[in-house]
């Protein structure tokens, strides 16, 4: 990336005088968190939109090289702060890779459990906001109905609605509390039929399709170019999906589960599941795709919770102890990608034999979803921009870091 | 007539009789108007929640927070005045009382009943589409005189949208109005008596139709969803009246709900009977002016109470579609009215020409009331008749 | 005699007047925009005094509504600063002053100079007079029957009457769609296409 030796001020002075220099956000309703985009429009015509990213940066990575590994799980928790199990997952395992450490069988399970609910909650947000962008206001509270039962289940285990700090490496904190199992099938059970209104409020509605068909589209050259991942890159129809592909530990955690992965290959979707046709004038790699997909991926997620719950509850053994404060790491490094629910979060740790590591680095998949932004919005109009900025479904907190 | 008896009676000047009586006319006029915004405010709420799965507000002023449009108006009228430093202030100021007055003055020709009218023109349709027009003109203000590139971008495309919708709004108003013969809304509300098969919207096929692009027109003209870009939360903010803070900004949610209900009326005048019940009930009970004059007004009372149960679904209808639908990109706006309105009511204007000329008497057969003729009150004869001046 | 009549038509006079001489005198173009808009506005008030609903309505719907909301939209699109002062010279002051001044003088003696209208009498009973029912006199006319002039005797002056309204009519939406698509085919392409769009795009962030 060339430096901008101009001070940024005058380098977004309007000269062109055909053309508006608009400011959307860092405080705006539909960036999503503290983003900005600087955007030149033609009128309504977007010729480009640039993100400027930063506004939430805390110095986790700095943090993570004079806290212990076990000390530092807090700060994954509030990178994607939708996802807070999914982050934590990725960065236990990457300790355990690091440590060469295996967990039981039930943890394995219960990890997987936490997590596909996680993924659900986080693709409740996603869905929900997405109308909301697009006005239509109902799905929004709908989602977050359902969100809320995911969250009363996780207060239960661990007692946090959102910065969990459950999975940590080693293990887990804690075992579920009784009842908590039927308590969670319960919540399946109502979530699989909040999913057809979801349907018909937004994935089939004309409107919503008008909105969403054929905007940012975005090739798969393009999406595996700049490192794209999770729905973005499955809805441009690339069969990728780190719970199938992925490294060894994370393949593991995942070989005992039948589930599909979920993009369009050779012009369909995978036939398991009952869903709403994809319309004609929807592109692949479109909005409307990215949307699909991970509404297909909420009914993915919750076959893949209940064979969790099955997995669980035949195993045996107590659920792994988290490993120490003061556990020394041992010196090498490790990289560990995983499936995030917005994309491959990505987790490196190296150790240098005292119980702090050297570095500590956190891969966004965010961040790689947002490069794209500037490529798929140019031409569209202002407001295709919230449209697109809400497919990819980005969260500041992950991006900054 | 009020005038008159006032001026004959305690002997006060013309000009102050003839004032004193427009200024109560106004002032019952602006009353109807506040307590729709109050009440729409409310239900507006409500039906979101419900719509939402949720409850909306429930604790000011009993179960059902009643008072809550009371309570946030007190709030928006103790708030800071602020306008942004580099705002035209005085078009800044202006700008949302010229919406208001606008909104109201479309109050000036609608009729609530029998000779219920403020004025009772003879234009009156016309009237109502030229001021309904006129709405924007204050958005166009408020956008431009904020300093701000998102107003102005709001304000841009709302007088986009209201201009254009008003080619369709102003065919699908003159399709009945071509069936009525004429412009005057209290002749054309009269022509529709009896039973429900009286009212336009069954005259003819192509009338039915017009009802539903009038509608879709109507929540294009109010900027309501799915048309409501002007206001889009999620992409400018506030469009227009992102700077608008207190009491102005009360001011023009007073002009919307006011328009709101005012195109609704109009639209429950042309088409749906204005203030004849389905069931000629007022003709069944004897509540005409031919058997005496309190019983004439209490049928008028009755018209009226109809007329507002009308307006009011209208609006019902209106807060229901905005909690439902998601909201059209402005180049989808602009195709569904050139592409789609236009044409389509230039079709049904075609086809009720057609139809008149071929069935004059309408699809349904005309059913004749019970009983006496509701006569009109002696106030709605042409004035030279009562023998005022002309 | 001052009635309610007298009241208003002062007013709306008034209003008239003074706003027109505001859109000369101020400096804003869209204060002047403003202005204009109110001055019509009375103007059309004027005339539902003089009880002619139909044209009132036609001026409200054309010169308030059409003419100003496109003069306001062009105002705003040309304007390169948020708030454009216009400077008017002295001499454009002193031009405009004696054409104005000349217009304003020949005016007054013609108004002044017609004896029918010095008398307070009643206007003419007209039919269309009464109650400002004006509309269906206009719809007759349009169909070539007048109906103020029903008892003219000459045959040869009863044919043109009417004076051809309807055609005239028909042409005008005529030429309203001539000019539409004139408009339309002779606009200035000018938008660049999206792939050669601002190469500093990639600089960004």
């Amino acid at each position: 990336m060339p430096v901008e030796r101009v001070d940024p001020e005058l380098v977004e002075f309007d000269v062109r005088t055909d053309e508006m220099l608009i400011n959307m956000g860092p405080q705006h309703p539909s960036t999503h968190g503290v983003l900005r985009l600087v955007l030149r429009t033609d009128g309504e015509v977007v010729s480009s939109a640039a993100p400027h990213i930063g506004y939430l940066h805390r110095c986790a990575e700095k943090i993570g090289e004079n806290v212990s590994p076990r000390q530092w799980i807090p700060y994954t928790d509030r990178m994607d702060y939708l996802a807070g199990m999914n982050m934590n997952l990725g960065w236990a395992m990457t300790v355990e890779k690091l440590m060469d450490l295996e967990v039981s069988e039930k943890t394995r399970h219960l990890r997987v459990i936490v997590c596909e609910l996680n993924r659900i909650a986080s693709h409740l947000v996603a869905a929900g906001t997405y109308g909301l962008d697009l006005g239509s206001f109902t799905p929004f509270l709908y989602c977050f109905r359902e969100r809320e039962k995911i969250l009363n289940l996780f207060e239960a285990v661990c007692g946090a609605r959102l910065t969990y700090s459950y999975i940590a490496p080693g293990g887990l904190i804690a075992d579920l509390p009784p009842g908590w199992l039927e308590a969670c099938e319960r919540c399946l059970g109502e979530l699989q039929a909040v999913v057809p209104e979801l349907h018909a409020m937004l994935t089939s509605n004309e409107i919503f399709i008008r909105r969403t068909a054929g905007v940012g589209v975005l090739s798969p050259e393009m999406a595996i170019d700049y490192g794209c991942s999770g729905p973005v890159l499955r809805g441009s129809g690339v069969k990728w999906d780190l719970r199938r592909d992925g490294q060894p530990p994370v393949a593991r955690m995942y070989e005992d589960y039948r589930f599909e992965v979920i993009a369009q290959v050779d012009g369909s979707y995978p036939r398991d599941q009952e869903y709403p046709p994809v319309p004609p004038e929807a592109v692949v790699g479109d909005c409307w795709h990215r949307f699909y997909v991970r509404m297909l991926e909420v009914v993915q997620s919750i076959g893949l919770v209940r064979q969790a719950i099955e997995h669980y509850r035949r195993s045996a053994g107590p659920v792994s102890e988290p490993i120490k404060i003061t556990q020394k790491l041992p010196r090498g490094e490790a990289y560990l990608e995983t499936e995030a629910p917005k994309g491959q979060m990505g987790f490196l740790v190296v150790g240098d034999g005292t119980a702090i590591p050297w570095r500590v680095r956190a891969r966004s998949s965010c961040f790689c979803n947002l490069s794209v932004l500037t490529e798929i919005s140019r031409g569209c109009l202002l407001a295709d921009i919230p449209a697109i900025l809400g497919s990819l479904d980005i969260v500041l907190g992950e991006i900054d870091r | 007539m009020i005038a008159e008896y006032l001026t004959t009676r305690f002997g006060l000047p013309e000009w102050l009789a003839c004032g004193g009586v427009a200024l109560v006319q106004c002032l019952i006029l602006l009353g109807i108007m506040m307590f729709a915004a109050a009440l729409f405010t409310w239900m507006e709420r409500k039906v979101a929640g419900r719509i939402q799965d949720r409850l909306g507000p429930t604790r000011v002023g009993g179960r059902f927070g009643w008072l809550q449009s009371v309570a946030d108006g007190v709030k928006l009228l103790a708030k800071e005045d602020l306008i942004p430093g580099e705002a035209d202030g005085l078009l800044f100021r202006l700008a949302p009382y010229v919406s208001f007055c606008a909104a109201f003055c479309v109050y000036l020709a609608l009729p609530f009943s029998n000779g219920w009218v403020a004025q009772h023109l003879n234009v009156g349709v016309f009237f109502i589409v030229a001021i309904a027009g006129l709405e924007v003109f204050g958005v166009i203000l408020g956008g431009y005189s904020s300093a701000s590139k998102w107003s102005l971008y709001g304000a841009m495309r709302e007088a986009a949208q209201v201009v254009s919708y008003e080619v369709p709004l102003g065919l699908c108003v003159v399709i009945p109005v071509m069936v009525a013969g004429t412009l005057d809304l209290v002749a054309i509300g009269n022509m529709q008596r009896g039973w429900g098969v009286n009212w336009l919207v069954f005259h003819n096929p192509f009338l039915f139709i017009t009802f539903f692009i009038y509608a879709l027109c109507t929540l294009a003209s109010t900027n309501r969803a799915p048309f409501d870009l002007a206001e889009a939360e999620s992409e400018l903010v506030a469009g227009f009246l992102t700077e608008y803070s207190g009491f102005r900004w009360s001011v023009f949610f007073m002009a919307e709900y006011g328009s709101m209900y005012a195109m609704s009326g109009l639209g429950a005048i042309l088409f749906l009977g204005g203030w004849h019940g389905p069931i000629p009930l007022a003709e069944m009970l004897g509540l005409s002016y031919a058997n005496h004059a309190v019983l004439g007004w209490l049928g008028d009372l009755l018209g009226a109470g109809n007329f507002l149960c009308k307006a009011f679904l209208g609006v019902a209808a209106m807060m229901w579609l905005r909690w439902t639908l998601p909201r059209l990109r402005i180049d989808q706006v602009m195709t569904t009215c050139l592409k789609y309105c236009v044409p389509l009511a230039a079709a049904m204007f075609v086809g009720t020409m057609l139809w008149t000329y071929a069935l004059p008497g309408g699809l349904l057969p005309r059913s004749t009331p019970l009983g006496a003729v509701a006569e009109a009150p002696p106030w709605t004869a042409p004035r030279a008749a009562r023998g005022e001046r002309p | 005699m001052i009635n309610w009549h007298t009241c208003f038509f002062l007013l709306f006079a008034t209003i008239t007047c003074a706003f027109a001489v505001a859109v000369v005198v101020s400096a804003n173009v869209v204060r002047m925009a403003v202005c204009l808009i109110a001055s019509l506005a009375a103007v059309s008030g004027l005339y539902f005094l003089a009880v002619a609903d139909f044209v009132a309505a036609m001026q409200l719907m054309i010169y308030v509504g059409g003419t100003l909301v496109l003069l306001v939209f062009g105002v705003m699109l040309t304007a390169r600063g948020p708030f454009v002062s216009m400077k008017i010279t002295p001499a454009n002051w002193l031009m405009a002053g004696l054409a104005g001044g000349a217009l304003l003088i020949l005016l007054l003696c013609a108004a002044t100079s017609v004896d029918a209208w010095k008398t307070a009498a009643v206007a003419a009973s007209a039919p269309a007079a009464e109650g400002g029912h004006t509309v269906a006199p206009i719809g007759m006319a349009l169909l070539g029957i007048r109906v103020d002039a029903l008892e003219q005797a000459n045959p040869a002056l009863r044919g043109g009457i009417a004076g051809y309204l309807l055609p005239f009519e028909i042409v005008s939406v005529h030429l309203l769609v001539v000019l539409v698509g004139a408009a339309h085919l002779a606009r200035a392409r000018r938008r660049r296409r999206p792939a050669e769009a601002v190469p500093d795009a990639s600089r960004s962030a």
